[in-house]
Parts: structure tokens; C-alpha cells; sequence
């Protein structure tokens, strides 16, 4: 009671931010998850972690409508025609995105933003597309006050891409996040680089390896904090294993390895089986919502994602005085701990993942707000990242192939990297090659900052910090992340 | 053997992408606004002998992350042989590993780089500092007696496609040694047109750093005067 009355009366959260904590809070009274004893144990360890997914789930965390379908054939719940010029075009999604629900409330996902727009623009000029697309991404950030949010270009080149790029250089917001799926045998290296130059200026668009993702599904989007999922479809759930609390119950590597961790995963993957019934069986949502019952996500196109995160520090634990990252024997324990996590979940079958050949997809969880000392997903901690960008790559490239839904590693450049956007693109192609699957990157000297996979400004986390209320969900995650993760502290790469 | 003063394995300016850089030491010109001066003497002892298999060791750790290698100095055509040897070896290593590798030179054009055939054909490209135009503005700058080399590399360079940019360093007007950049730029201009070609011109802005000597006290070029001469060079049509 006393935190529903702390929630109404805060000073520091908006309005709209009272009334989702407010849901928060009247869905966690409930109780409908079966949740036995060892459970109980690992949850209450902070082992397993449920990432605020609420108590009684009555949609699916992260969902990605299918908007290409919709703009074709109109959605007849919000009584909305297909769109027939391009004024029509940004009023439709703007309505549609209001109505897309997710873990957050807000759309974690808005499409193809580039190919949904470009048979729109034949006949408009430049400048006219750039103002209405002004007009359209200030309302998305001024709406969508929640930067786990996610628009996709690429990897075609496309008038529509370019405009946007422009105008996002312009705006300097963080919502929505832009990636580019880039593949160099598809998208032209000018296309790439301008690109990477928007990147080095407002820190978007990310660029995913198209190559080694398109074939996760047949369809991939990529939303939120870089998740690859598929599109007309989603995630029922992200449930995250936090492997240095799991280290921390035991010294032995063999118990934890035979014991604990299948244990820990069984009873994570158990618990995530229930999510998943509950939300198809119970909760009304397929059978309900217009998104499901108009064909713009299908129920057999979601999958449910196993989190990890702080590999780093685990590995380290049972590698006592070497550092992940820059030393074989902690390369070697963590190469063994995702090898016995891969194969648990190449085996355990879970409910209604039809896409996923009903497994559960393993995903890098960046972390949230309240981990300290516990490195997002399969990174390299700050301050033990190794000297040389290529090193680094290499590694990244060497664990990235574990994670079919999402892992990324987050590289903040030296601002000469602008005037030789080029040089970046060879260094991408590098480790794209060798199978790094997603980099974001930012310049050194840029308000806007990547945090784990999201963006804040500086600027507003200061305001935070002093005690103002601020418009984005995310800058409250980012501000403390922004500290305990010593992200500050990112190795700059100069190039 | 080179004589290697220092190698940069991750390089956005020296050529096209991203580089190897490789420093040669020792230079036969004491240009007044040479940025790496201790690269000038011909032995000193923080640079290493090296022999070609070394410097591909070097050159390996940047595949695939780098689109080929950039050997500046000092003046590295003062080890033209070795150049050749390193570059046949870089070649060798692009065939092994599957990824391409270009090799550059940038060089100040003292040494005529149509005495070097083998080396050429093995050069995917020089970068070549025309530092200025009129000899005795050369020779202020420089201590070099004239440039009549320059002109000569330019002019070889361009008809044999082997040219990958201009460069060109502007120093502020207030400085006490000059480069007549705009005389400079006209004549580049000329040339390029008379045997109809187009090559990049980079203007570089003169910054203090690492320089000694009597240039060592004056301010980096303004902003204001770069886009001057940008503007210059775009009416020649550069």
C-alpha cells in the first residue's frame, strides 16, 4: 500500500509514468504463477530475475506487427483505410503504434520504417518529406516516452533511408532507435557511411549484420534493446539468468557447472513455459486483441527469450585473478558455460514457440537499472576491454554466435571517426565477417548515449539527477546505469 | 631491413578506410612545419630495424579490419627497396588470407618515382605532398635546393594513374614562412587539366602540435582560412 501511495504522490514521475506503475502494481496483487520452492530460492538469490515482467502477463513482452500487411490492407479496429499518399501514411502508423501494446506499453517496434515509406515519396520532393518526417519522428519522441523503441532501415539504399538519416541528424531525439541491417553485398558503401556518420553524430543508427541474422527466422526486426525477433510475431518473454549471482552460490566450478546452472535453467526455463501458457491460455490476448485478430501478428510466430547476463563475471569467478576478455582461462570457463547453456536449451521443450522449433532462443540481456557489477549479456566489462578495437572485436565475434535474439557490443569513437566514416565501415566489415552480429557505436562527445542498448541524453540524466522530472522512461534506467556501470569510462576507440 | 620509427594499426588518415600506418625514419628535406620531427634524422635510436616478415606480422593483426597499408615517414622512398620487398610481401599475405590489401605511399616526391618501375607496379597509389609551387617559396619551407622532382612525380604519377591525392599544408598568413597555397592550387589545377584527370586535393590544416623549431609558436589555421582555400580549390575545378 505504502508503495501505491509513494507512486501517487511522487513528484519525480510524470503522470503517464504513475499510471503504468500504477498497472505495475495492481497486476502484481495477483498471483497465477505456479512457482515452486526452488524457484523461490533462485528468484530470491536475484538469480533468476523476471525483469519486472509483472506477476499476471496479459500480452506479450515485445511484439512486432507485421505493418507492411497492415498498410496494405487498413486495420478495420481503429477503422483506418489503407493509406493512400504519405500525409495518410504518417497519420496511419501514428495511430497504429498508439494501439501497439508491449512490456513497456509503448511500441517496442515500428517497423521498416524506410520501405514503408519509400512508394510514398516518389512524388515529393526533398524538403517536403523532410518536414513531414520532422513533423512525424517529434511526435514519435514526444509520445513514445520510452527509448526501448525500435525503427529498422536497410539494407537496401533507399531515398526514404537517406531523408531520415538526415532528418535524425537534425533532431538529435532519442526515440525511436534506428538500426541498419547491413549487408555489404547488398547496401552500397556511401549508404553505410552515411550511416555511420549519423551514428557518430546523434549515436543511430545501430548496424546489424544482416548476413548472420536473416536466417534466425524468416522475417527478423529488430526492436527494443536490439532483440531479433520475428516480424508478425515477437516475444511472449524475456526472463534473464544473472549468472555472477548464480557463481557467487558456490567455489567449484564442476558444482556449478552439473549442478546449479542445469538446475538454475530448469527451473528458469519452467517458470518461462508458465509465462508463455498463461499468456496464450489465459489471458485472452490471441483470441482478443485486433493486432491478433486481423492477421497482424500470429500466435506461432512468437518466441520466448532466455536472457543471460554478466557472463564476464562469472567466468571470472571460477578463472580467480584473470579478466574475460583478455585471458585465455576466462575465455575458456565462459566458453563452457554458454556451451552448457546452449545445450540445455537445444533440448528443453517449451509451449508454443512453433517458429523457434519450440525452444527457448537465448538473448544477451544488457542488464537493468539495479545490477551492479554485473556486465551486460556477454560483454566485456568497462576497464577490462583489451587494448587493441580488433582484440576486442575478435572476441566479441567469437561469443556472439551463441545468441540467435540479440547481442551487441557498444563501441564509443573518437569524433575523427567522422571525417573518415569509411574507416569505420572497414572495421565493421571485419568483425562482421568474422561473426559479430550487431555494434552500435557513438562519438566520445555526444549528448546522446547509448546506455545498454538504449539511448538517454546527458543532458537529461543530470536533470534527473537533480530531482526533476523528466519526459523519457529511460533516462530514470539510464542515470543510475549511466553511473554504476561506469559507462563513462567506455574505452574511447580513436580512429 | 626498414628502418621503422613507429606503426599505427588503426589509421583514418592516411588514405582511403581504415590503415595500417607505417612510419619510416629518416627525411632528406627539414620542412619548418613538420609535425613528426624526430622521424628526420636517418638512424635514431627509437627506431627499429625491421625486417619485412615483421612488419607482416603487423600488417596480419589488422585483417580484416584494414583495406590495406599506408608507409609514410620520414621519407619512405629513401628505402625504395625495401618498400618494394614489403609490398611484394603484402601482396603475398592478400593472397593467403583472402583479403585484399592496397598498398600506398605517401611521400613528399623528392626521389622520381619513375626510377622505381618494379616498385610502382607493386604501389596501388602515392599520396603526394606538393608542399608549394615556386621554388623559392620551396625552398624556404623546405631547405630543399628546388622541387623540379615534385612537378616531374606529379605529372608521371597522374599519367600513369598511380596518384591518389594532393596534399597540400596551409599554413596561417600571419606565419613567418610561407606556402603560397593559392599559387600552389593554380598550377596543381593547370596540370590536372592539361592531362585531363581528377585527383582528390586534400588541404591540410597547419596545428602546432610536435612541431619545433620557428613555426613551433604559431596557431593552427583558422577555420575561416581552410574554407577559403576550399573554396579556391573548388572554382580551379579541383
Amino acid at each position: 500500500m505504502s508503495d501505491i501511495h509513494s507512486i501517487v504522490t511522487s513528484r519525480q514521475l510524470s503522470y503517464e509514468q504513475k499510471v503504468v506503475a500504477l498497472a505495475h502494481a495492481a497486476e502484481d496483487t495477483l498471483s497465477v504463477l505456479p512457482m515452486p520452492e526452488r524457484t523461490r530460492y533462485y528468484f530470491d538469490k536475484g538469480v533468476i530475475c523476471n525483469l519486472n515482467e509483472g506477476n499476471a502477463p496479459y500480452r506479450p513482452r515485445y511484439i512486432m506487427p507485421d505493418y507492411a500487411k497492415a498498410v496494405k490492407q487498413g486495420v478495420k479496429f481503429l477503422q483506418m483505410a489503407p493509406p493512400q499518399d504519405f500525409d495518410e501514411l504518417l497519420t496511419f502508423l501514428q495511430v497504429l503504434y498508439r494501439h501497439v501494446p508491449s512490456i513497456t506499453t509503448y511500441p517496442v517496434f515500428l517497423g521498416d520504417l524506410d520501405a514503408l515509406i519509400e512508394p510514398f515519396i516518389t512524388d515529393l520532393s526533398d524538403e517536403e518529406v523532410k518536414r513531414k518526417l520532422r513533423n512525424f519522428l517529434i511526435y514519435l519522441d514526444r509520445t513514445i516516452t520510452d527509448s526501448f523503441c525500435h525503427a529498422n532501415l536497410g539494407p537496401q539504399a533507399t531515398r526514404a533511408g537517406r531523408l531520415i538519416m538526415e532528418v535524425d541528424r537534425e533532431l538529435e531525439q532519442a526515440v525511436p532507435n534506428l538500426t541498419l541491417k547491413y549487408d555489404p553485398a547488398i547496401t552500397p558503401d556511401d549508404f553505410a557511411e552515411q550511416a555511420i556518420y549519423t551514428s557518430l553524430c546523434v549515436a543511430n543508427p545501430a548496424i546489424c549484420n544482416d548476413v548472420l541474422n536473416r536466417d534466425t527466422y524468416d522475417r527478423y526486426g529488430i526492436s527494443s534493446c536490439y532483440n531479433i525477433l520475428p516480424i508478425a510475431g515477437g516475444s511472449y518473454t524475456l526472463t534473464r539468468l544473472v549468472l555472477p549471482k548464480l557463481a557467487a552460490l558456490t567455489e567449484d566450478k564442476e558444482v556449478f557447472m552439473t549442478q546449479l546452472l542445469p538446475e538454475a535453467m530448469r527451473c528458469m526455463a519452467d517458470y518461462m513455459s508458465a509465462r508463455i501458457r498463461f499468456i496464450v491460455e489465459e489471458s485472452g490476448f490471441f483470441e482478443s486483441h485486433f493486432l491478433a485478430t486481423e492477421g497482424l501478428v500470429e500466435r506461432d510466430r512468437f518466441v520466448a527469450m532466455f536472457g543471460l547476463v554478466g557472463l564476464a563475471e562469472a567466468a571470472n569467478h571460477f578463472a580467480p585473478g584473470k579478466k574475460y576478455g583478455t585471458d585465455a582461462e576466462a575465455d575458456a570457463v565462459a566458453e563452457e558455460i554458454m556451451e552448457t547453456i546452449t545445450a540445455f536449451v537445444g533440448q528443453y521443450e517449451c509451449p508454443y514457440c512453433e517458429i523457434a522449433n519450440h525452444r527457448l532462443l537465448l538473448h544477451a540481456q544488457v542488464g537493468i537499472d539495479t545490477d551492479y557489477g554485473i556486465t551486460s549479456g556477454i560483454r566485456i566489462p568497462v576497464g577490462d576491454e583489451p587494448e587493441s578495437i580488433y582484440d576486442h572485436l575478435r572476441h566479441s565475434s567469437r561469443f556472439h554466435r551463441f545468441i540467435p535474439t540479440g547481442c551487441s557490443d557498444i563501441l564509443p569513437f573518437d569524433i575523427t571517426g567522422k571525417k573518415n566514416p569509411a574507416a569505420v565501415l572497414d572495421i565493421i566489415k571485419g568483425a562482421f565477417s568474422l561473426g559479430q552480429k550487431y555494434i552500435a557505436f557513438y562519438a566520445s562527445d555526444s549528448d546522446l548515449v547509448r546506455i545498454t542498448g538504449y539511448l538517454v541524453k546527458r543532458s537529461e540524466i543530470e536533470k534527473w539527477n537533480n530531482g526533476q522530472a523528466v519526459l523519457q522512461n529511460t533516462t530514470q534506467l539510464g542515470a543510475p546505469t549511466y553511473a554504476s556501470a561506469h559507462l563513462a569510462n567506455r574505452k574511447v576507440r580513436g580512429v | 631491413m626498414g628502418l621503422v620509427r613507429k606503426i599505427i594499426p588503426q589509421s583514418t588518415v592516411d588514405g582511403p578506410g581504415n590503415r595500417v600506418a607505417i612510419f619510416l625514419q629518416g627525411c632528406n628535406i627539414r620542412c619548418a612545419y613538420c609535425h613528426n620531427p624526430e622521424t628526420q634524422a636517418m638512424h635514431d635510436d627509437e627506431a627499429r630495424e625491421m625486417s619485412v616478415g615483421e612488419l607482416i606480422a603487423e600488417v596480419r593483426k589488422g585483417i580484416p579490419f584494414v583495406r590495406g597499408i599506408t608507409v609514410s615517414g620520414g621519407e619512405c622512398m629513401l628505402q625504395a627497396d625495401f618498400l618494394t620487398r614489403l609490398f611484394a610481401a603484402v601482396r603475398d599475405l592478400s593472397r593467403e588470407t583472402g583479403h585484399p590489401l592496397t598498398c600506398l605511399i605517401d611521400s613528399n616526391g623528392t626521389i622520381p618515382f619513375a626510377d622505381y618501375p618494379q616498385l610502382m607496379a607493386l604501389c596501388d597509389g602515392v599520396m603526394l605532398d606538393v608542399k608549394a609551387w615556386d621554388t623559392a617559396v620551396y625552398h624556404r619551407l623546405t631547405k630543399a635546393p628546388d622541387n623540379e622532382t615534385v612537378k616531374e612525380n606529379l605529372r608521371w604519377l597522374l599519367s600513369h594513374d598511380k596518384l591518389t591525392e594532393v596534399r597540400i599544408v596551409c599554413l596561417p598568413e600571419t606565419a613567418s614562412v610561407t606556402t603560397d597555397v593559392e599559387n600552389n592550387l593554380r598550377h596543381i589545377a593547370e596540370i590536372l587539366d592539361s592531362i585531363g584527370k581528377k585527383v582528390p586535393v586534400r588541404l591540410l590544416r597547419f596545428r602546432p602540435y610536435g612541431v619545433v623549431g620557428e613555426l613551433a609558436d604559431t596557431p593552427m589555421t583558422s577555420e575561416q582560412q581552410m574554407s577559403d582555400y576550399a573554396s579556391l580549390a573548388q572554382s580551379l575545378g579541383l
